[in-house]
């Protein structure tokens, strides 16, 4: 208290910070605030037709993806750290290849195969010689189709923090419950889960947000979501305002799963004995469960990344295009890997500064912002986009364009800004965890030895954190690369990027021409990930 | 040799960068459009090389659009609007954002009802929505005189393929129904619809035809247009011989007539470049022009000395249109979709 100005010198450049990140915010609050606006009589039909349906569609998909996405995810993870098998050594790094493929493309695959004339009938038809209209497989475009889009393009991040969890876990506690006569199923169940569960929720939350905020896949199934209802009431009713009460209402429920998933991040503390790793010793299988664990690992990876690169790809060779390498095309590409790679590093450096300094403060407004901010990923992007729009516009119509001529509308900076606030929570889930890892003691070892609190950040944490850094920057990439809604509306004059122009196809369903670049949005996303899977192979226990 | 690549990157990058809105070339006009059709780039790239005036395009969907427009006031950068519906033009000037067109051009060629009357907004090609039935399974006699009011009947039940009420064209058809006959009427026969489906709406106008060509339905309601595209052969051949199984009937044609809604645009009171705004448009209505949008995306023409693509034709030009204001469309629009709601068409 008594040295407030020597404070204010020393903050000013965490008042920088705040700063940012309040801009950061402000679209959001711009949505949330219409939940302070009039309500109008929209909300009686709303509440008397379709809510109710809304809301249960949005609640089994969300149930229905968390049971079958921590199925593969944890249970894959589990086999891949405890065990060997066959072929598993690809297949650790494999299993994140459907990250490559937004739930869009593959909801577009499926109905590419599954359709009564779709591919996969057709080629069973061929085979089976039966009738013209017999159809092999149930119809897709239904709540469980989606519920199987989700999880199986939204596991990875179940399996990503899951492994890492189960890689750190106490080696001598998990010897000590097979000591005590644990059998296999009881350590799993018993210890290894309830260690793991921090992590395990974290990466949940992270595929229940994707999965409420996602319109291409539901509107493509005709399930008609939560989203689906956000989008009804602005297109169909012209009412945006509601639309946004609605959108807001879906926020403060997701913040319910945040709320959830830092409370468990607090008990995650106590879990890691840092000191005693050991080299795991892996359990060799055998014979049949030799084979099962292969199938188990290998069913998500094909249903999630090989069939749709193979329905794609035959998309592709049937519309020989000679515009495969055009300059649209071309530019696409650019743009789409540029504004990657900007937006992974923004947002990167902002949920590393963020959490360096929540390690020396205990000031909750750190925490409050950053909480807003990591909602902002389970915001339907178009609803984002409107929220920037009319931040942006009001800055423009007010100041910008009278004292500097500038427009800020329709410019860069717009879709950078949706892309962070969208991504945040991917950033800030990968640099936290990886800061749970340091050990308090090392700061305060650093400090005592009077080594400055930026030194600590470059000489100490940069290098221990290199791993969550680089995994931050390659998710991130991974979903601008996928981002569709908030470009479309956002982006300047004549600027595509490559989900952009597969969804100008898609959306008139001609798929052939569609092809190409949802190609190359998965092979970019490919891109990122396979920089995942070496950290991934490197970072086991002992090697860092 | 990598950072030589890396500085034609970010070059062709910042490149792209210039020609947003930032630098304001003298010669351009700036385009929204809900139309994401390639053909009409080939058709900005035509105008361009006609009078040099360069065209910057933004595409995405006709109500985000909207929002952008009407958030960004007079700074919005845009010229001209495009869409696909009449309903979203009737909103665009709701909320006063066009500005009259002054052309005698324009006037000449575009007819009346295929404008407002102020001239904030023309037509720029056709569309009808009409019935699409099996050649093998049914005969123009069977279906003589079906109007859009015999669908809702018994008849009909589970036979009808048609797509989910979150599509524009549903709701634009449903809407004209309200104006012309109120919501009780309406909703009566909407019930009856709906109980006529053959399967839960699902897909796109084309996906309702290939139901049709494979007897998973016996009737499709969907735009004319979809079925050119199907048989010009340019969507593989599993399209093309669905396409040919199929024949277009033009309903209500003793009553008031097929369905017509319209792809059409305006200029922005906000435009800087009107009078480029103005010269687009007309383009857009010449008969080179037209000739071209006929060919490649097979809506009808709105310029009469243009003949609709023979793909098209070839299944009759002389039927009657609705002549109902196509404007009364998006004043119905959310009328029709609550309407939809209650009678539970997904």
């Amino acid at each position: 208290m008594p040295m407030i100005g020597l404070n204010l010198a020393k903050y000013s450049w965490q008042l920088g910070i705040f700063l940012i990140f309040f801009i950061f915010i402000i679209p959001i609050a711009f949505v949330i605030s219409s939940l302070f606006g009039e309500y109008n009589e929209n909300w009686n039909h709303l509440i008397d037709y379709v809510l109710a349906n809304y809301v249960l569609n949005s609640l089994l998909l969300i149930f229905g993806v968390s049971i079958l996405s921590l199925i593969f995810g944890v249970g894959s993870a589990w086999l891949i750290t405890n065990y060997e098998f066959i072929n598993k050594y690809w297949l650790e790094w494999a299993l994140i290849l459907p990250l490559a493929v937004p739930p869009y493309i593959l909801a577009y695959t499926f109905t590419g195969l599954f359709d009564t004339f779709g591919s996969a009938n057709e080629l069973l038809r061929f085979f089976f010689n039966s009738n013209d209209d017999f159809s092999f497989f149930p119809n897709v475009r239904n709540i469980f189709g989606a519920i199987i889009v989700f999880s199986f393009t939204l596991y990875p991040y179940i399996y990503l923090t899951a492994r890492m969890a189960f890689i750190n876990q106490s080696r001598t506690l998990i010897e000590a419950g097979r000591i005590l006569g644990l059998e296999n199923n009881s350590i799993f169940f018993k210890l290894a889960i309830p260690m793991a569960r921090p992590a395990i929720i974290a990466g949940l939350a992270l595929v229940i947000m994707e999965t409420l905020s996602d319109f291409g896949a539901v509107e493509h199934f005709a399930v008609p979501t939560f989203t689906i209802g956000i989008y009804r009431t602005w297109f169909g009713m012209y009412d945006l305002n509601t639309a946004m009460q609605l959108a807001s209402l879906l926020l403060i429920f997701i913040s319910f799963f945040l709320i959830l998933e830092r409370i468990e991040r607090r008990k995650l503390s106590y879990s890691y004995a840092s000191s005693t790793f050991k080299t795991v010793k892996k359990h060799k299988l055998k014979g049949y469960k030799n084979l099962l664990a292969f199938l188990f690992c290998f069913t998500p990876l094909f249903i999630g990344f090989l069939v749709p690169m193979m329905e794609i790809s035959n998309w592709a060779i049937n519309y020989t295009s000679e515009n495969f390498f055009s300059d649209i095309f071309l530019k696409s590409f650019i743009n789409t890997v540029i504004l990657g790679i900007l937006a992974g590093i923004i947002c990167t450096l902002f949920a590393f500064f963020f959490n360096f300094l929540k390690r020396f403060e205990t000031g909750s407004y750190l925490k409050g912002i950053s909480f807003l901010l990591s909602m902002g990923y389970s915001i339907p992007g178009l609803v984002l986009a409107v929220g920037i729009i009319q931040f942006f516009s009001l800055l423009d119509n007010n100041f910008l364009s009278s004292c500097l001529n500038l427009i800020l509308t329709g410019s860069i900076v717009g879709l950078l800004l949706a892309y962070i606030i969208k991504s945040y929570a991917l950033a800030n889930n990968s640099i936290e965890s990886g800061y749970e890892r340091i050990n308090y003691a090392i700061d305060d070892v650093s400090l005592s030895l009077k080594v400055s609190k930026f030194k600590i950040f470059f000489q100490v944490h940069v290098p221990l954190l290199k791993t969550s850094i680089l995994t931050s920057l390659l998710l991130v990439i991974s979903e601008v690369i996928k981002e569709l809604p908030a470009t479309l509306i956002l982006r300047p004059f004549n600027f595509d990027t490559l989900a952009v122009t597969t969804y100008i196809y898609a959306a008139e369903e001609r798929m052939f021409e569609a092809a190409t670049p949802a190609i190359m949005i998965v092979l970019i996303g490919l891109v990122p990930i396979f920089f995942l899977s070496r950290i991934i192979r490197e970072s086991r226990p002992g090697k860092t | 040799m990598k950072s030589k690549y890396s500085m034609k990157f970010i070059v062709l990058f910042i490149g792209n960068l210039l020609f947003s809105n930032f630098l304001l070339v003298d010669e351009e006009v700036n385009v929204y459009t809900s139309r994401h059709y390639d053909s009409d780039t080939q058709l900005y790239e035509d105008f361009t090389e006609e009078t040099g005036i360069k065209v910057n395009i933004i595409s995405a969907k006709g109500k985000a659009l909207i929002e952008r427009l009407r958030s960004e006031g007079a700074n919005s950068p845009a010229d001209v609007f495009i869409t696909v519906d009449a309903g979203n033009l009737w909103k665009v000037q709701d909320y006063g954002l066009f500005t009259a067109i002054k052309s005698k051009k324009i006037e000449s060629t575009v007819p009346k009802i295929y404008r407002d009357e102020n001239n904030e907004w023309i037509a720029l090609a056709k569309r009808a929505r009409v019935i699409f039935f099996n050649k093998g399974k049914y005969s123009f006699e069977d279906l003589e005189n079906l109007s859009y009011e015999d669908l809702s009947s018994e008849n009909w039940r589970n036979k009808l393929a048609i797509r989910s009420s979150n599509n524009l064209y549903n709701q634009s058809l449903v809407a004209s129904l309200i104006a012309r006959y109120g919501e009780e009427y309406t909703e009566n026969w909407a019930k009856g619809l709906v109980k006529n489906f053959s399967r839960k709406p699902q897909g796109n106008d084309r996906a309702q035809i290939i139901a049709v060509a494979n007897n998973e339905a016996d009737l499709a309601i969907a735009n004319s247009y979809y079925l050119g595209l199907m048989l010009s052969g340019k969507k593989g051949e599993k399209q093309l011989s669905a396409g040919k199984k199929v024949n277009i009937l033009f309903p209500s044609q003793k009553t008031n007539g097929a369905h017509i809604n319209i792809s059409g645009g305006g200029i922005l009171k906000a435009s800087k470049n009107y009078e480029n705004a103005v010269k687009f448009l007309e383009f857009m209505v010449s008969e080179k022009a037209q000739k071209h949008l006929v060919e490649n995306t097979y809506e009808y023409p709105i310029n009469s000395k243009v003949k609709p693509s023979k793909i098209i034709s070839q299944f009759g030009t002389d039927f009657k249109e609705d002549s109902l204001n196509v404007s009364s469309f998006g004043k119905f629009n959310s009328a029709a979709l609550k309407l939809m709601d209650r009678v539970g068409w997904q």
